[in-house]
């Protein structure tokens, strides 16, 4: 494990490299560049905000900053899992002629929609910002949220990626539990709204904790009726349960990596 | 610091340490290396498949190397030679790192770069230069180092003009060059080449050569797998002949390489006989049809022990009749092997009865040397009786030409069917060969034996 560590920090370059490619490839050939990117989120809190603010009347004010607070960061991890998922298979001719950490494909995927995500986030400042919004107040528990996060994204992402080496149909599951994982989570709705004995399966889920942060860090901050920090104990679980899960994907890919030149 | 990779898969990785050992002159060392590939039959099991039967789908195992050790020292080039599957690209891989043996294990001491594709992970959409700095990092270049060889390597690759294009863009021949450029400025202690100096146009190559001899001479460790025996033996002070995942002979390049080319040669022979058997077959069974009984000539000259000259002849037939043997004989009826054009000669061959044949039809084929046939007759379609012949009767069967044949060699291929004109007592293929001495005074197949006069004043 820590030999791995020592070995992928000597390949950091590399890391850097593929992140820039990946990067780079996504915003060729396009004037606008990253700002086609900001296009789906937005498109997509469009959609969302007519459905729940004008035809079925949610109640929630601002619902197109209360939506977009939790969707990026879940964007995040659906674009990571995504993309990651093909990165070993799309990347064989790497992996056949050339020998280095292999783990750093899908982390060069995770690493690109980080930055594809800060950028956004950067974007949805300058929107909070004329809107009147403090999202300063509490912004030093940002970046720790965002490393935590990370994790969960890079476990699911290096999971994924190998699993799908070997069964090569998991791609169309990986889009369906997505998608489940998507309304399972606390993002087109608040947590209040979920009842009371289903909260806590809720709750197990560490996206429903980290989007919580995240909405109570950008949005609560104007409506404080809703919310409320999540509990130290949820905290943990949520941590605790991305920390597994980001074992568990480095492991099983560590332990399929030596297989992927052949299979693929 | 040496390490020693075990079969364990897990661990196989962090325990490559390439760092170069004082006092250590070996660079790579393998050690009774073996690699079992599965061959599935379906190749993309399925994750419903997987759960249904809770195993993958049947695979066949493939030992693509057994049991091979060699070392090589520092400051030495090795080649691997070899005909096609017999394991060198496997064994590249190995010592490269991309696969894991199934058994044995590989010790490597110093940086090791792998060039076994060159240009592998360019990306189409960016330009040259940005693909320099992907492709460096992937072979394990630092950016500073990158940036203080990109002149270099720009310069090498020759690709002034269209660094700043998409390869996309590229020609094969671009793409290659820049790849070559890259690869060569990484500048490892050992490295692994996989038939890529086949790179460009005979200028570029030239300069590819000398790069590696450049290497050669700063002491580096070089490992080639190539099909190209004249590299071999030029670069190499060592070389490998592996076959079927085994190590024939190792040694000095002239003797390894002398004795592959042996052993092409005798495969390329085995081949040509088995093509020759497999035509021969093909005619055989279209001309006899399924119902005769069907002998190949192998068979039939065991049966008989007849062979002529020491040599198997290729021949079909039911060995009813047996055809002795084939001459020439020239006017005054005295044997030639060579006659000239306009000669009258005869063409005899003996035949002996095995059992009794009614009317059998006598003939004679004459091909050139690509198998054109010349020409071709019989006693069938000449119209000319030929009567019933009993068990041990001896004939001679003569055809009288005048050689109207421009030149050169011809052979002649005798038979003896049956009357049903479908199927043979024996056929022999080039039986006899006729010399025709060359004289200037036509080309082609046939003499159509012009008239040719010329008209001062034509209208």
């Amino acid at each position: 494990m820590f030999g791995n560590i020592k070995k992928l920090f000597s390949y950091r370059e590399l890391l850097f490299s593929l992140t820039k490619k990946e990067l780079k490839v996504k915003y060729r050939g396009s004037v606008l560049g990253f700002f086609w990117s900001l296009l789906n989120p937005i498109l997509t809190m469009l959609v969302y905000s007519f459905v729940f603010s004008i035809v079925l009347k949610s109640g929630i004010e601002e619902f197109a900053i209360f939506l977009i607070c939790a969707l990026l960061p879940f964007n995040f991890l659906t674009n990571s899992v995504n993309y990651g998922a093909g990165s070993i298979i799309g990347n064989s001719n790497l992996i056949n002629k050339i020998y280095f950490p292999r783990e750093i494909i899908p982390l060069s995927v995770v690493f690109a929609n980080l930055i594809n995500f800060l950028l956004e986030l950067v974007a949805l400042f300058i929107v909070l910002a004329i809107m009147g919004y403090k999202f300063y107040i509490y912004l030093y528990i940002l970046p720790l949220i965002i490393f935590i996060e990370f994790f969960l994204v890079a476990g699911m992402t290096l999971l994924v990626s190998a699993l799908n080496v070997l069964f090569r149909d998991l791609q169309h599951l990986i889009t369906i539990i997505m998608m489940v994982w998507f309304f399972g989570t606390p993002v087109i709705y608040p947590l209040e709204m979920v009842p009371e004995k289903y909260q806590f399966i809720i709750k197990l889920n560490p996206m429903t904790i980290y989007t919580s942060y995240y909405r109570n860090i950008f949005y609560y901050i104007k409506f404080p009726g809703g919310g409320g920090f999540p509990s130290a104990a949820e905290t943990l679980t949520a941590v605790g349960i991305t920390l597994v899960v980001f074992f568990t994907g480095y492991f099983v890919f560590k332990k399929l990596e030596y297989r992927f030149a052949e299979e693929i | 610091m040496r390490k020693i990779i075990k079969n364990n898969n897990e661990n196989y990785r962090e325990d490559r340490i390439k760092s170069r050992s004082a006092g250590n002159d070996i660079a790579v060392e393998v050690d009774s290396v073996s690699k079992r590939y599965r061959i599935y039959h379906e190749k993309i099991p399925s994750l419903k498949q997987t759960v249904l039967t809770l195993k993958r789908t049947t695979y066949e195992e493939f030992l693509a190397l057994d049991d091979v050790s060699f070392s090589v020292k520092h400051g030495e080039t090795c080649g691997i030679i070899g005909p096609n599957g017999s394991g060198k690209s496997t064994l590249l891989k190995l010592m490269a790192g991309i696969i894991c043996p199934t058994s044995g294990k590989i010790k490597i001491n110093g940086p090791l770069s792998a060039l076994l594709e060159l240009g592998a992970g360019f990306h189409p959409d960016l330009t040259g230069r940005e693909n320099i700095y992907i492709n460096a990092a992937i072979l394990g270049m630092k950016k500073r180092d990158v940036d203080k060889k990109l002149k270099d390597i720009i310069e090498f690759s020759e690709l002034e003009r269209f660094i700043d294009t998409p390869v996309k863009n590229y020609s094969s021949g671009m793409y290659m060059r820049l790849g070559f450029s890259i690869a060569i400025n990484v500048n490892p202690d050992i490295l692994l080449v996989d038939e890529v100096l086949a790179v460009g146009d005979q200028a570029f190559q030239a300069k590819c050569y000398r790069v590696i001899y450049d290497f050669m001479k700063s002491g580096k460790t070089i490992i080639i797998v190539s099909h190209d025996l004249e590299t071999v033996s030029a670069l190499c002070s060592n070389v490998i002949f592996l076959k079927n995942g085994k190590i024939v002979d190792m040694g000095k390049p002239l003797d390894i390489v002398s004795e592959y080319r042996a052993y092409i040669e005798e495969l390329e022979k085995k081949r040509m006989v088995e093509q020759q058997k497999a035509e021969r077959s093909k005619i055989f069974k279209t001309v006899i049809g399924d119902d005769r009984k069907v002998v190949d000539g192998e068979e039939i000259s065991k049966l008989s022990h007849l062979s002529i000259d020491g040599e198997t002849i290729n021949r079909f037939g039911s060995g009813d009749a047996e055809i002795m043997r084939v001459k020439m004989v020239d006017e005054n009826g005295k044997e030639i092997s060579y006659c000239k054009y306009g000669d009258s000669v005869e063409i005899i061959y003996e035949v002996l009865f095995k059992a009794e044949v009614e009317e059998p039809i006598f003939g004679i084929r004459i091909t050139d040397y690509r198998g054109n046939i010349i020409y071709g007759t019989n006693t069938r379609l000449k119209k000319v009786e030929t009567g019933t012949f009993n068990n041990g009767d001896k004939v001679s069967v003569s055809f009288s030409f005048k050689i109207n044949l421009i030149g050169g060699e011809y052979s002649v291929s005798p038979a003896v069917g049956y009357s049903d004109n479908r199927t043979y007592c024996d056929w022999v293929n080039d039986m006899f060969t006729i010399n025709v001495i060359h004289r200037n005074i036509a080309e082609g197949l046939a003499d159509l034996d012009p008239e040719i006069k010329i008209e001062k004043e034509f209208r």
